[in-house]
């Protein structure tokens, strides 16, 4: 018996031993199978990304096709939104940084881990030619090159135009404005007994645009997202007035209703339960996807039809190299071939946003089929309205965020006035920078 | 030199032989994951509670700073708090009271009674799963089935996750209907309740309803204790239903947002591990606490046999 204890024991160590071992070269690699490529290299990096399984397909495919050219090998690392900055916090903590993962708006929350490409733009290891200032200045932070822009996108309002025809109405222009969406969502909620508009995401809508809508000079966030940068809350109260009627006449969903949206595919308007809704570009052609009927988009509305557009162009996401990563010009070689190669983006077709390469736009524009075409075209507009600049998120913001959601839906249910909350999220706010500050000061 | 070798390895056999190893050499799975994934997990949690910590830049020592936020500033945790307890209140109760009934009924002398058992059982097994979640939230939605069941009965529908009076209910209703395991349990103590008992309680005239208060109940009263602490603990642990069904933000109006919820959010959402870290500690505290009155009350009401 002891005997047979001491060999299952000796045994486990072995098996241990082995696991480990083969732990270290277990690499996820995309390499294919039939890897008989010409060029070999034994670089491996860890790429990681969120998106959706259009996303994923395009993405792994357009590694694939790397790795076969060069050699350079993958280990990946791809899933939804939802746990992806869960995941990468849990990285930074225990110092595992992939070489090259995603990030949006939010990159200067990593600002220590990222490294700066501007040496690599100078020897052109990237090459930035073809593309011009505004978009290189996206994905910069203190004059600091942080990133490549996979692709540029902005908010935008999709809407069905046979809806509209049926409720009589005319499709939204260019400088529509919030008072004219309200009428819209009423008129359509009595004509056809459906929502008006499907889930508008309020903080942005009316948050973080109204800011610069009301007054140009101001933006909801300092630019250096230390704090408030607003002096006027009656247009967020005005706004989430207008949430608190919409709601009660039935013409929103409710924030039950809101919940029970899985994703863009799970929307109302794809359903064909809402005329309207709130869209980053790029998901433009997956909603018109899901919802099989021909789909328009619209700016978002203004506060005043002759007012500031509150608009503007921004990356959607971007690939940045971490300081840890040991091949620094491999990972930057890759950016390269990704931002920059044609293939390459016939097989992404702008999924992440409109290439910023204008060589690469061009041609995947005349790849795409015409409803697709729709939101270079929104793009174009957008270009020529937008007058704010792009604010990074500061590191507070998901928490003033759902700060807002919550105001907002005592809002609706009635329990708080339009003005209260407007006020409460600005004290309310106030403390969570204040809070996040003294963390950061004591540093 | 050889000598010296097979003297080693003949003391490592002889190490290797004592019962003491052996022993440890069985439990040491138990021992490397209790170690790993509780003991120091736990450390570094208390000591992450006394920090200002985003895991992004290193902690930073505000000593009771996080413990005073919580009870002086912060509202939602107040409220957090408060559902929670809501929840465990009224779902722990009804479940035992409902796990005990089945279980009672369950216990006639048939062949089907193991098949019922393994049926009810089942909700139970699959209870914590997100899948589960998904088909309570369908169920409940604007045109899920309940509401076109209230439709047809003539009565408004309505928004349950919408209405902040109404969305903790479908939450408390799925934890009644996950009485399996608590059933099981109570079946095993049926079992054990010698029949001689209601045999002399018959003869002395004593009807089903008297012979359930005055026999069944006292008699089962250690194995209610058992299921009351243990899903009590479940209860203020519940964390998937809610961070399904309400998307991870607890709405309608932190209607639902439970206290594990909150912790999840404070740590992994808005990155303060710190204050999530103590707050968990407070969670620990609390439950303690109401185990500890458990506990305590329990000598007027549960009979152990040898008494």
């Amino acid at each position: 018996m002891k005997r047979l204890v001491a060999g299952i024991l000796a045994a486990t160590m072995l098996a241990s031993t082995a696991a480990c071992s083969s732990g270290n070269t277990n690499t996820e690699s995309t390499e294919p199978a039939s890897s008989t490529a010409a060029a070999t290299s034994d670089v491996t990096l860890r790429i990681a990304w969120w998106g959706s399984q259009t996303r994923h397909d395009a993405t792994l495919k357009v590694l694939d096709m790397y790795t076969k050219k060069t050699g350079v090998k993958f280990q990946t690392e791809y899933m939804p939104f939802d746990g992806y900055f869960t995941k990468l916090n849990t990285l930074v903590a225990s110092n595992d940084m992939y070489d090259i993962f995603q990030l949006g708006g939010n990159f200067p929350t990593y600002i220590d881990q990222i490294e700066p490409l501007d040496s690599y733009v100078a020897d052109g290891t990237i090459d930035t030619t073809d593309t011009n200032k505004g978009y290189l200045e996206s994905t910069q932070y203190n004059g600091k090159q942080y990133g490549i822009s996979l692709g540029i996108n902005s908010y935008g309002i999709a809407y069905d135009p046979e809806m509209f025809q049926k409720a009589g109405l005319k499709e939204p222009s260019t400088n529509w404005t919030w008072e004219e969406f309200e009428k819209d969502c009423m008129t359509i909620h009595e004509k056809l007994n459906i929502y008006g508009s499907s889930k508008i995401e309020d903080f942005f809508a009316g948050g973080t645009m109204a800011a610069p809508q009301f007054n140009l000079k101001e933006t909801f966030f300092k630019a250096d997202g230390t704090g408030l940068n607003y002096t006027d809350d009656s247009p967020i109260a005005s706004y989430l007035a207008m949430k608190q009627r919409l709601v009660k006449a039935g013409a929103y969903p409710d924030p039950g209703a809101i919940s029970e949206i899985k994703d863009i595919e799970g929307d109302y308007l794809a359903t064909g339960d809402a005329a309207m809704t709130w869209v980053a570009s790029n998901q433009f052609v997956a909603l018109s996807k899901a919802a099989g009927r021909p789909l328009k988009l619209a700016t978002v509305p203004r506060i005043k039809a002759d007012g500031p557009s509150g608009i503007s162009l921004q990356s959607s996401q971007m690939f940045a190299i971490s300081k840890s990563c040991k091949e620094k010009t491999e990972a930057a070689k890759f950016l390269n071939y990704f931002v920059n190669d044609i293939q390459a983006n016939e097989v992404l077709l702008g999924e992440r946003g409109i290439p910023i390469m204008s060589k690469v736009r061009d041609d995947v524009k005349s790849k795409i089929s015409d409803n697709d075409k729709q939101v270079y075209n929104f793009i174009d507009t957008v270009g020529e309205i937008a007058d704010s600049p792009v604010i990074l998120d500061p590191k507070a913001q998901p928490e003033i965020k759902d700060l807002y959601m919550r105001l907002e839906n005592q809002v609706v249910s009635g329990k708080l006035s339009p003005e209260d909350a407007a006020k409460q999220l600005r004290s309310g706010a106030e403390d969570i920078f204040k809070k996040g500050a003294s963390a950061s000061s004591s540093n | 030199m050889a000598k010296n070798t097979g003297g080693n390895s003949l003391k490592l056999k002889k190490f290797l032989n004592r019962d003491n190893t052996v022993g440890y050499v069985f439990a040491l799975p138990f021992i490397i994951g209790f170690l790993g994934f509780t003991i120091v997990p736990m450390i570094v949690s208390l000591y992450f509670s006394f920090t200002n910590y985003n895991m992004i830049s290193a902690p930073q020592w505000v000593g009771l700073k996080n413990y005073v936020r919580m009870f002086t500033e912060d509202n939602r945790f107040v409220n957090s708090v408060g559902v929670t307890l809501k929840y465990v209140f009224i779902s722990v109760p009804l479940k035992l009271i409902f796990a005990l009934i089945v279980a009672f009924l369950l216990t006639r002398k048939s062949k089907a009674v193991s098949v019922y058992r393994s049926v009810y059982y089942i909700p139970s097994l699959i209870g914590g799963s997100v899948a589960v979640s998904l088909v309570w939230k369908q169920l409940f939605s604007t045109k899920g089935l309940i509401n076109n069941i209230l439709h047809s009965l003539g009565m408004a529908r309505i928004s349950w996750f919408g209405d902040e009076h109404a969305a903790v209910w479908p939450l408390i209703l799925m934890a009644i209907w996950q009485f399996g395991s608590s059933m099981i349990i109570f079946a095993a103590g049926l079992t054990q309740i010698p029949a001689s008992y209601y045999e002399a309680a018959r003869i002395d005239g004593a009807g089903i309803v008297k012979q359930f208060f005055f026999i069944t109940l006292p008699s089962l009263s250690p194995v209610i204790l058992f299921n009351l602490v243990m899903q009590m603990i479940t209860g203020f642990m519940s964390f998937t239903q809610t961070y399904v069904i309400s998307n991870g933000t607890g709405d309608p109006n932190d209607a639902t947002n439970f206290f594990a919820l909150y912790i999840y959010n404070q740590a992994f959402k808005y990155f303060d591990m710190g204050y999530a870290s103590a707050m968990a500690w407070i969670l620990l505290i609390l439950i303690s606490l109401i185990t500890f009155i458990i506990f305590k009350t329990s000598s007027t009401w549960v009979f152990y046999e040898n008494e």
